[in-house]
């Protein structure tokens, strides 16, 4: 029987999305790795069915000012891919890749945020190609698009993608750390849910 | 939604593509806060009813007629509606904010309410404050200095 909602999810289920999780964001370490010339860890992923607001601030404040990329997918899995990192993991980006950082996000120019909105569609596509692999399907990515704006509003774009089918969004993430610092990036794997009855039927777990 | 009535404020964060409503009676001091998500409920058997313009404005004012506020002398204020991603070649992605406004609007009218202020649309998501005390209400955001409505 197919999921209706993300929160009939059981233990099982939210283990195998788990490992997704980990797997895709192993591979999209590794490409901020060869982008940043450091060695970057990931930690255990964590698999959380929130409502809009718990998801807030599970990341941080409503109006804490963030920069986010999206590419939307489509084809055997249709979803929204988010990408969510703050000022100072845009610095560590910035510093690498132009040998200077920004004080504040309303500095950036349109070079620095080109390459920022660039270095999340790389760490978005690597995390694409593993879970594509992994389970065995085809996904077509959108051009990325990217803002910098409040965390809240940022975040109703997938609740208002969903937000007839259901209250509640299924958030895949796990952090990367670089030389045994946390950056503060958020990588969010949304699929919808017929894609996401799919993913488990095909890794055979589907009830 | 949050009602209350006399002083304070009530405040609505990061209003993205939703559309924060203010409702206020200034003969009574009486106002509310609401936020809606979507245009429309499409399930009646789906109990949120804040979350669509349609039922959430409805129900508001159902509970505010309760509390003694009367359509006619009451002021609505609306703000939100942001298109914060544009994907290219998806020119409809994102457009929620926008389809909320317009059926904010038509409710209202609908309602026989007049809508006398609004902020909405552009890209960047708004924080709204509604201080009930004199009814006016306060848009906070990214990049651009606050503005009274």
């Amino acid at each position: 029987m197919k999921l209706r909602y993300y929160e009939d999810m059981n233990l099982q289920e939210l283990d195998v999305m788990k490992e997704i999780g980990s797997i895709g964001t192993g591979h999209a370490a590794t490409a901020l790795s060869m982008m940043l010339q450091k060695e970057i860890r990931i930690t255990l992923p964590e698999v959380s069915v929130l409502g809009y607001e718990e998801a807030v601030n599970r990341i941080g404040n409503p109006e804490e000012i963030v920069a986010a990329v999206l590419v939307k997918m489509g084809g055997d899995i249709d979803g929204l891919m988010l990408f969510l990192f703050d000022l100072d993991f845009a610095n560590t980006i910035l510093e690498k890749l132009m040998r200077k950082g920004c004080q504040e996000f309303s500095g950036l120019d349109e070079i620095a945020y080109s390459a920022l909105v660039e270095a999340g569609n790389i760490i978005i596509c690597s995390y694409i190609n593993a879970f594509t692999q992994f389970v065995g399907v085809d996904i077509g990515l959108s051009v990325p698009s990217a803002t910098i704006n409040m965390l809240g509003g940022i975040l109703t774009v997938p609740i208002a993608e969903y937000g007839y089918e259901t209250d509640k969004l299924m958030y895949i993430n796990a952090d990367f750390v670089m030389e045994g610092r946390m950056l503060s990036g958020w990588l969010l794997m949304l699929p919808d849910i017929r894609s996401l009855n799919d993913i488990l039927e095909r890794l055979g777990v589907a009830k | 939604m949050k009602l209350t009535r006399g002083e304070g404020r009530i405040i609505t964060y990061a209003l993205g593509s939703c559309i924060g409503i203010a409702f206020y009676d200034p003969v009574i001091r009486l106002g509310a806060l609401l936020h809606i998500m979507l245009p429309a409920r499409f399930g009646t058997d789906d109990n949120n009813v804040y979350k669509y313009a349609d039922t959430g404005i409805r129900e508001t004012i159902h509970k505010l007629t309760a509390f003694g506020m009367v359509k006619s002398r009451t002021v609505v204020k609306i703000a939100g509606g942001a298109k914060m991603f544009e994907i290219s070649g998806n020119s409809d992605f994102g457009n929620i904010g926008l389809h909320n406004r317009d059926r904010v609007r038509q409710v209202f009218a609908e309602e026989g309410m007049r809508l006398v202020a609004e902020d909405t649309g552009g890209t960047c998501a708004r924080t709204m404050v509604l201080d009930i005390a004199t009814g006016g209400v306060l848009i906070r955001t990214f990049g651009r200095a606050e503005i009274k409505l």
